[in-house]
């Protein structure tokens, strides 16, 4: 009788713990999260035709190289042996289980500002994947680097934790669109330029930079008409964002283009249309980016 | 005068100059088939344009054209045989654009414009480096 009464609190705990059904409706409410959240770009190697969500791929930054590593439900290399709560731990606050900080090469600065309910979502979507086992590669970084605890440091000064709040002195659409743009797409993670240590430069919201990930030119997606889209018009963005068709006929490519094909056009016409909301609300911010000319190759080593 | 024995720069301009007249005709064209502009009868003049320039994209890549104002990746080079797959697929692409858009079919044209852009986009996911 006692024992039995015991069993009905522990479920009842179980219950209040886990308020997201465990049907198969989040699932494809988290496959959304994960397309749009972008995991799959960073954590495949796919260049090397490597197992999905197993990590490898390599994203050469002007600080070092990073190595996306393996989120397969793995026990030995993945993060087969991580609860829920490590899980949103990890996305909330950039630190791993063993409690150590993470670096803003993974965009927690933006994934902490999703919901519990998104961060819960794509927890079970990414239990259902196949473990694949493959030990993760370390960072090629400069020894400074290397020294983890000094992220403290650097979170202290650039990141503040916490879900998106509404702002209601804007549009419901406008805070969708800052949802997706700010938490789940992480737009100003590229499309923002960084200081020489890694932190967005103040005023610079989206204002573009010459040294994207993977030596990518980044645009100014800004209202700047010079320097930005400011000549686009609404309707012409929510149309890149599906097709990646600029107003001029040209086509995205490199990451913007896996951003598309893999996340944003599985988003709804109506969210795409927030983003771009969203995205025009934003103030004009003059910044030119431009690529270097590439070097021939024999001729790099002067 | 060979291709070969042009300046890469030249070469690289040429290009460019040729991307850029394939982009404006595609944002001609994207503009009738989304309903824009009432322009229909000009679809046709767009989809052939769009085949010559799209008709030998390999071409306008040759070889020591891989350095200087470019945003082509050195994939373009070292993995010939899918770039010039992917070029193919382009080119059939066109041609199928082409033909629907001649017949007035806008709805057709409509789909067949889509797998065409699908081929642009891919191409420059994998060959060309993300510029402004």
């Amino acid at each position: 009788m006692r024992q039995a009464g015991m069993t009905a609190a522990v479920l009842l705990l179980m219950t209040a713990a886990v308020p997201v059904p465990a049907a198969s409706a989040p699932v494809s409410r988290g496959e959304l999260i994960y397309r749009v959240a972008g995991c799959e770009n960073c954590h495949t190697d796919r260049e090397n035709k490597g197992a999905r969500l197993a990590g490898g791929r390599k994203l050469a930054t002007p600080l070092g190289v990073f190595y996306a590593p393996n989120i397969t439900p793995d026990n030995e290399t993945g993060i087969g042996r991580w609860r829920e709560q490590d899980f949103v731990r990890a996305l909330r606050d950039g630190i791993s289980p063993d409690g150590t900080h993470y670096y803003p090469s993974f965009p927690y600065t933006s994934y902490t500002r999703l919901t519990d309910e998104d961060l819960r979502a794509l927890w079970a979507y990414l239990r259902a994947q196949p473990a694949v086992r493959q030990p993760n590669r370390a960072h090629e970084l400069p020894w400074y680097l290397g020294l983890r605890a000094l992220l403290a440091g650097w979170k202290w000064l650039y990141f503040t934790p916490g879900a998106y709040t509404t702002r209601a002195d804007m549009s419901a659409e406008w805070n969708r669109g800052a949802y997706l743009a700010e938490a789940l797409a992480h737009c100003g993670e590229c499309h923002t330029p960084r200081n020489a240590l890694g932190g967005f430069r103040k005023g610079y919201y989206l204002a573009g930079t010459s040294e994207g990930p993977e030596g990518g030119v980044i645009p100014n997606i800004t209202t700047d008409k010079k320097t930005g889209i400011g000549r686009w018009r609404a309707s012409e963005l929510v149309e890149y964002l599906e097709s990646g068709m600029t107003p001029d006929g040209d086509f995205a490519g490199d990451l913007m283009a896996e951003v598309i094909d893999n996340g944003l056009k599985f988003l709804t016409p109506g969210d795409r249309k927030a983003i771009a909301a969203y995205v025009f609300a934003q103030p004009p911010v003059e910044h030119a980016v431009r690529r270097e000319k590439k070097k021939k190759k024999d001729e790099s080593e002067f | 005068m060979s291709a070969s024995a042009a300046e890469p720069e030249d070469i690289i301009k040429y290009r460019k100059n040729v991307m850029k007249a394939t982009g404006a005709h595609m944002g001609a064209a994207g503009a009738i088939i989304q309903g824009k502009v009432d322009y229909k009868k000009s679809l046709a003049d767009h989809a052939r344009a769009l085949e010559a320039t799209m008709r030998d994209v390999p071409a306008l890549f040759p070889k020591d054209s891989d350095f200087g104002d470019t945003g082509a990746l050195d994939a373009v080079w070292s993995k010939r045989a899918e770039f010039e797959k992917r070029a193919k697929e382009t080119a059939k692409a066109v041609g199928a654009f082409s033909k629907v858009a001649a017949k007035g079919d806008l709805k057709a044209a409509g789909a067949a414009f889509k797998t065409l852009s699908d081929t642009c986009k891919g191409c420059h996911k994998d060959f060309r480096k993300e510029e402004k």
